[in-house]
């Protein structure tokens, strides 16, 4: 046969690594100087340059090395990721509200790889993300409460009730078409709100305290001293944390989606027709992916509330959720690449742009409903699937 | 033992909810019926609506014209006419140029459009972000019947909406138009080889849907003397809903589906009334409950995928 | 006289008013080539969707190497050996030839969440295996395919879907094969030849049966062993092409509706 022209191998490792060591650079030199920057004019220079680099990238061919690494060397390129991030920490490690947005940034990342698995993957609509944050948060809000809980049980805990939650509410639904599903999540979401308001076990509109993570007696919502006259943020903590969350996110997504099980999402999501007539179990296809969605949305949310320490129903709210959705819309529906583009867009850009954080909801919708006018695949378009042992992928 | 008035003031409140319900629920029916899509934006339009009535009234206050019958009739035109011009833009410029889209991408992106209406509301409408009240310009005599205490505004209220649903049912099954709309919805194709203009009858559709929707969002407002910018999300919700419960396509199993959904609301409300605060909640439960329950409609849905 | 590989009794659909099928009686034999004949509309692809569990008959049985598979779910018909094409090309068009040929395999693939997660080599091994067959099938049916194996379906022609989806249905080693207008827009030869790539896979895999719709009479006559004609849901002919071919009922059937 004529293996030598089918690519189904890794491409060499050396020169790719070097491609994928030079995008973390470069990424880590601009995401420094973007959260430096603090004049507005800095700001939106810096947006020109990163869209221009943008355009090269895609225009040279670079973006798509840059994901033919990502896809084919995960585990180098997730500690490439997580020294980084760990970069970043470190440079800005005495300034909280840089790492609330690190750590924010993270865990919308972590809530989009949920959904992405749904929605990207199976094509269940999940309008009522940020209400399994919230089932998530209130899971931990309420366990750590309790004397005596392991707090770090909170976050698996969040997960797991959010899972159960979504299949209780959604698995009646999901054998019919996709848009009933979308209905039952939306009225699910209103009623969530709703019933946080007006319930007073759970704090009515004044919401609850959540207690801190802690391990072993080490208090995570305690400033960090790693020598003495040094004194880090708190949030140093969370950050790690929610890197370690993201990084389990993406790996549970990614080994979805190149396998057997992405492949029969794949096929539901597109046509169930042909999916039952070569064996794919449609009702089971869709729990799964709806089921570990949430499980990925409600430990990110677990792990918000123990962060913020004080959690309320207006934290959760519909217009949330579709800013959610907005981060795949955005990114390209079922790309994790273009997810973590999309996700840094959603959350840096209002915290960095003043003018701008006011009108967001406004201005996400609009962008996501010309994306689906113009550019249906999103920023990123979704790269092919590769297999395990090094087959297909971009 | 129930008191029979309660009783019967809440029998009015359901069909006064019911007929609001069935107004919202005939939009989204006829969108599907002619489009086959979800226009989720519709319960926003609604919003729009009643904000331009408010609007209007506000203005007639302004220049000293607010006589009670004038301005419930500028309140009900200029709504139904600007929703009717909006449904129509959305519909053309959002709606038709997905019709080669996945259907949920149709959904997601009127309910962007949605989401757009009703964030600019909260942000640019004078103190948008707060319920407004909203003016009671019916008469409120009330007439004793028995021991029923009921108000005329909302027996006026109800008489309206009922003359619309049946003006409606007139134009569709009397008129070329109404012809021309059930062709459309039958066969879009064999309705294009008679020579009718499919555009044309798809913008006049959404333009109908639309004014109806203002219709209940200022007979909400009227009945409620209250409006805010998230009203529609929440009557879009129910609307949709009671459209899938009479069958997505089926004009009147959509009004059944209004009147059906608003009297389980109001029967939760009775039997928990320690719970009213529940209210809300409590539809939503119903929402999710019918759709687990009956997926497929009470009267089939057309249209229903044959391999 | 051979068991039956496939055998439909009485099988009766109604759409509404319409009666669809009415009373249908087929048998395929083992490695048999059966035409399914008749004018638009007679009941063929309904045949088909019932068969393969999408429709579940109002009256009427169908059976499967001696086991009654009628209200099977279509994921059981799929497992127990029965696979099709459909008319209107149901391919995954953004996904790669590879995706689509890989998922009529999936009775030997394994999606469990846990060895989806946790262990990779299996997957590795069974994508190998995946990837050597769907290779073989396409060496037949499109060599020139195998060096556009990951590339989205949408982007190649029409003849080469018809063809992908045949290797589709028959990766997972079907004992019938279900074709539904597989010469739709192909010429007469791309047809003959992709008949002959179905002989050729017939032999390999032993004991295939296959039934074929199709409106090219040509085809009909040069491959099949056996026809059988509907009309209105019903069987009003059957037996060797030249002989329904003659028959009067069916002359009368084609001239009634189609010429």
């Amino acid at each position: 046969m004529m293996d030598a022209t089918v690519r189904t191998g890794r491409p060499p490792r050396l020169p790719v690594l070097a491609h994928g060591i030079a995008a973390t650079v470069l990424v880590g030199l601009y995401v420094t100087l973007f959260l430096e920057a603090e004049s507005q004019s800095a700001v939106l220079g810096l947006l020109a340059v990163g869209a221009a680099a943008a355009v090269v990238a895609a225009r040279s061919g670079v973006g798509t090395r840059v994901i033919e690494v990502l896809e084919h060397h995960p585990v180098a390129m997730g500690l490439l990721a997580a020294v980084l991030v760990l970069m970043e920490t470190w440079l800005f490690a005495e300034r909280h509200f840089v790492l609330l947005m690190i750590t924010t940034y993270l865990l919308y990342v972590t809530v989009g790889l949920g959904l992405t698995i749904q929605f990207g993957y199976a094509g269940t609509l999940n309008f009522a993300g940020a209400s399994f944050y919230g089932v998530g948060s209130y899971t931990a809000a309420v366990l750590t409460a309790v004397p005596g809980f392991p707090p770090l049980l909170a976050i698996p805990a969040g997960g797991l009730v959010a899972a159960v939650c979504g299949s209780l509410l959604v698995a009646p639904v999901l054998r019919t078409r996709g848009h009933y599903a979308a209905v039952v999540s939306i009225a699910f979401a209103l009623l969530f709100k709703t019933f946080l308001e007006v319930n007073e076990v759970l704090g009515g509109p004044q919401g609850l305290l959540v207690g801190s993570l802690s391990v072993a007696g080490y208090d995570f919502a305690a400033p960090l001293r790693p020598w003495p006259g040094t004194e880090w943020s708190f949030y140093v903590h969370h950050v790690l944390a929610a890197l370690l969350l993201a990084l389990f996110a993406y790996a549970v997504a990614r080994r979805i989606e190149h396998s057997w099980l992405g492949l029969a999402m794949d096929a539901v999501r597109m046509d169930e027709i042909a999916a039952a007539c070569f064996g794919v179990g449609i009702e089971r296809t869709k729990v799964v992916a709806f089921v570990w969605g949430n499980m990925l949305i409600g430990m990110a949310g677990a792990l918000y509330a123990t962060m913020v320490g004080f959690i309320a129903p207006n934290n959760f709210t519909f217009a949330d959720s579709l800013i959610f959705l907005s981060i795949l819309l955005l990114g390209g529906l079922g790309s994790r690449p273009g997810l973590l583009v999309a996700a840094a867009v959603v959350v840096f850009l209002p915290e960095k742009l003043q003018l701008i954080q006011e009108y967001r909801f406004l201005l996400f919708s609009a962008l996501v409903l010309v994306m689906l006018m113009f550019r249906p695949e999103g920023l990123v378009p979704r790269p092919p699937r590769g297999y395990p042992g090094g087959g297909g992928g971009p | 033992m129930v008191d029979a008035a309660l009783l019967a003031q809440h029998a009015v409140n359901a069909l006064m909810l019911g007929i609001m319900y069935a107004l919202v629920a005939v939009g989204f029916t006829l969108f599907f019926g002619v489009l086959d899509v979800i226009k989720f934006s519709h319960g926003d339009v609604l919003t729009v609506g009643a904000f331009t009535g408010l609007t209007v009234w506000l203005a007639l206050v302004a220049v000293d014209l607010a006589t009670p019958w004038l301005a419930v009739a500028l309140l009900v035109l200029v709504p139904a006419l600007a929703t009717a011009l909006l449904g129509a833009l959305i519909g053309r410029f959002v709606v038709l140029p997905l019709k080669g889209a996945p259907p949920l991408n149709v959904l997601l992106a009127t309910l962007m459009c949605g989401t757009i209406l009703r964030e600019a509301i909260r942000l640019f409408y004078p103190g948008g972000a707060n319920p407004k009240p909203f003016p009671a310009l019916l008469p409120t005599t009330a007439y004793q019947l028995g021991n029923l205490n009921l108000r005329l505004d909302s027996v006026l209220l109800f008489l309206t909406g009922v003359a619309i649903v049946v003006a409606l049912h007139l134009v569709i099954n009397r008129t070329r138009l109404g012809l021309a709309i059930r062709a459309v919805a039958q066969d879009a194709e064999i309705a294009r080889v008679m020579g009718i203009d499919h555009v044309r009858t798809v913008l006049i559709t959404f333009a109908i849907g639309s004014a109806l929707a203002a219709v209940a969002g200022i007979m909400h407002g009227l009945y409620y003397n209250e409006i805010n910018f998230s009203m529609g999300l929440l009557l879009g919700v129910i609307g949709f809903s009671s459209a899938v419960v009479g069958g997505l396509g089926n004009v009147y199993g959509a009004i059944l589906g209004g009147f059906l959904f608003a009297f389980l609301q109001t029967l939760g409300a009775m039997a928990m009334p320690f719970a009213s605060a529940y209210r809300d909640v409590f539809a939503f439960a119903v929402v999710i409950a019918i759709m687990a329950v009956r997926p497929t409609g009470l009267i089939a849905e057309r249209g229903v995928e044959r391999a | 006289m051979i068991a039956p590989l496939l055998d439909v009794r009485g099988l009766t659909v109604r759409f509404g008013g319409v009666v669809a099928l009415d009373g249908l009686e087929l048998d395929v034999r083992p490695r048999e080539i059966l035409g399914l004949i008749g004018p638009n509309g007679s009941g063929k692809t309904t045949c088909f969707n019932v068969i393969t569990g999408l429709l579940r008959p109002d009256a009427g049985r169908v059976i499967f190497a001696g086991d009654d598979i009628t209200g099977s779910t279509p994921q059981e018909i799929y497992r127990r050996g029965i696979a099709r094409t459909f008319q209107r090309s149901r391919l995954y068009l953004e996904l790669s030839v590879f995706d689509n040929v890989a998922l009529g395999n999936g009775k030997r693939l394994d999606a469990g969440f846990l060895t989806t997660l946790l262990r990779r080599r299996r997957l590795a091994r069974q994508f190998a295996a995946t990837l050597a067959e769907t290779r073989a099938l396409l060496d037949v049916f499109a060599p020139a395919l195998i060096d556009r194996l990951w590339e989205p379906v949408a982007r190649l022609p029409m003849i080469d879907r018809r063809r992908i989806e045949i290797c589709r249905a028959l990766v997972g080693r079907p004992r019938l094969l279900l074709l539904d207008e597989p010469s739709a827009g192909m010429t007469e030869e791309e047809m003959r030849e992709l008949m002959d790539d179905l002989l050729v896979v017939r032999e390999r895999y032993g004991n295939l049966a296959i039934v074929l719709i199709e409106h090219e009479m040509g085809v009909i006559e040069r491959v099949t062993d056996r026809c059988v004609v509907l009309n209105y849901g019903r069987k009003i002919a059957e037996g060797d092409y030249r002989s329904v071919a003659r028959d009067p009922e069916v002359r009368s059937a084609y001239l009634g509706t189609d010429a």
